[in-house]
């Protein structure tokens, strides 16, 4: 399964199903993680929230290559993005391992494919290099076997890079 | 007198790490102080009037997926304009907890904070990255019940003619092994409010509980496991490969 995740506005959702399986566009509608855990432990893999954001550990969890499409800020994903990624953490279990060297949390899902982030927007040298290595470090906690980052100017640009 | 503002970045509402190391933080630090939390939209506009009398703020945030919580990213945002518009020159620093053991997993996070930093115009100041916090929490909860214990069993040895400095002489050393898992924590948490007392720059520290991380791994499995307990029971689906279900509102899919 192909996914993209996106903030470019669900206008742009039909033009990115072109190039996947099913698109999800975070909007920033929906409540933050409490960080209860009860995704983890009361009902594993479904927020505790009832929204649409639900069963969004789902949906990653299930996507074999995934591509995340950010408006940059401050070298990381834009606050939409990282909403529907923090309500996402069901995509492991809550028992840990070590990963990379490091401890994490072990793979609801197991290993997979491609982790891809199209950053857009102003963005400097420096901001870069962080998105460089939170891909990195997201890759590995999710456990992805590849993952890229692509740097482009507008929203425009981004959309027609997935 | 210079006042620092402590932020609490947890969308906890009670017996958040943030909020405990905050609090200790704070009694450490000079001058006058204010405390808040950031946990919904409407505390935005508290913060951001605390802040325009303020020369130093100390956000104290949770990792959360390798960054800061969406929460927090959109307060900075908002944060980032309103110091534009009002050209405030506050200096910043952070105290970053995680829940896996090494505190270097919080560097991404330290770096988003100080790329903030520039693009509002405010001095970024460094501070300490905290790996296997949530300790804290099972430390601040057995101390009390340790202490309670040890006066229990003193009144009892009392009530029986014993030597009731004993229970002391071992609740002490409980303390003492507390303090010597925390004794980075302890180290960086002094050395960072020295330089926040001097409003210096105090670069970037990582720390962590002083314990094997495979012993670490071993008490987290454990505390998840009693969480469950608590929460109705163990191992319903922990390790299940749920789908989304069919018509799952979000998706936007081609058979749809």
């Amino acid at each position: 399964m192909k996914t993209i995740i996106h903030d470019l506005g669900k206008e742009q959702n039909e033009r990115l199903l072109a190039a996947a399986d099913q698109v999800v566009c975070a909007d920033g509608r929906y409540a933050p993680c409490q960080g209860c855990f009860k995704c983890w432990t009361k009902h594993p893999a479904a927020c505790e929230l009832k929204d649409a954001l639900n069963q969004s550990c789902r949906i990653l969890g299930t996507s074999e290559d995934l591509t995340i499409i950010t408006e940059n800020l401050y070298g990381g994903y834009s606050p939409e993005v990282k909403n529907l990624l923090d309500r996402s953490i069901g995509v492991s279990t809550p028992m840990s391992t070590y990963r990379g060297g490091q401890m994490h949390h072990t793979l609801r899902y197991g290993k997979r494919n491609s982790l891809r982030v199209i950053v857009y927007g102003d963005i400097t040298e420096g901001e870069k290099n962080t998105l460089q290595l939170m891909a990195e470090r997201n890759a590995v906690n999710w456990g992805f076997r590849e993952h890229s980052v692509l740097f482009c100017a507008d929203a425009e640009e981004a959309g027609g890079m997935a | 007198m210079e006042k620092t503002v402590m932020i609490n970045c947890s969308p906890k509402k009670k017996w958040s790490v943030s909020g405990f190391i905050m609090r200790c933080a704070g009694l450490m630090i000079r001058g006058r102080k204010e405390y808040l939390h950031l946990r919904t939209p409407d505390n935005r506009k508290g913060i951001l009037q605390a802040l325009t009398d303020a020369d130093k703020a100390v956000f104290v945030v949770p990792l959360y997926v390798d960054s800061l919580p969406s929460h927090v990213l959109a307060f900075l945002k908002e944060m980032e304009a309103f110091c534009r518009e009002n050209n405030l020159s506050l200096k910043i620093y952070v105290i970053a907890n995680n829940g896996f053991i090494e505190g270097r997993q919080n560097e991404p996070l330290m770096q988003v904070m100080e790329h903030f930093c520039s693009r509002a115009g405010l001095e970024w100041c460094g501070g300490i990255g905290i790996g296997g916090g949530v300790m804290l929490n099972v430390e601040r909860i057995m101390i009390p019940i340790m202490f309670g214990l040890m006066i229990l069993n003193m009144v009892l040895r009392g009530s029986q003619g014993e030597n009731i400095l004993e229970p002391v002489g071992s609740f002490g050393r409980t303390i003492g092994v507390f303090l010597l898992l925390c004794c980075g924590i302890i180290a960086f948490g002094v050395r960072l409010a020295v330089h926040i007392n001097r409003g210096t720059n105090a670069g970037k520290r990582y720390t962590r509980i002083m314990l094997p991380s495979f012993i670490f791994i071993l008490f987290a499995d454990i505390f998840f496991t009693i969480l469950s307990v608590f929460q109705g029971g163990i191992f319903r689906g922990w390790f299940s490969r749920f789908k989304p279900d069919i018509g799952c509102s979000i998706i936007a899919a081609k058979d749809h």
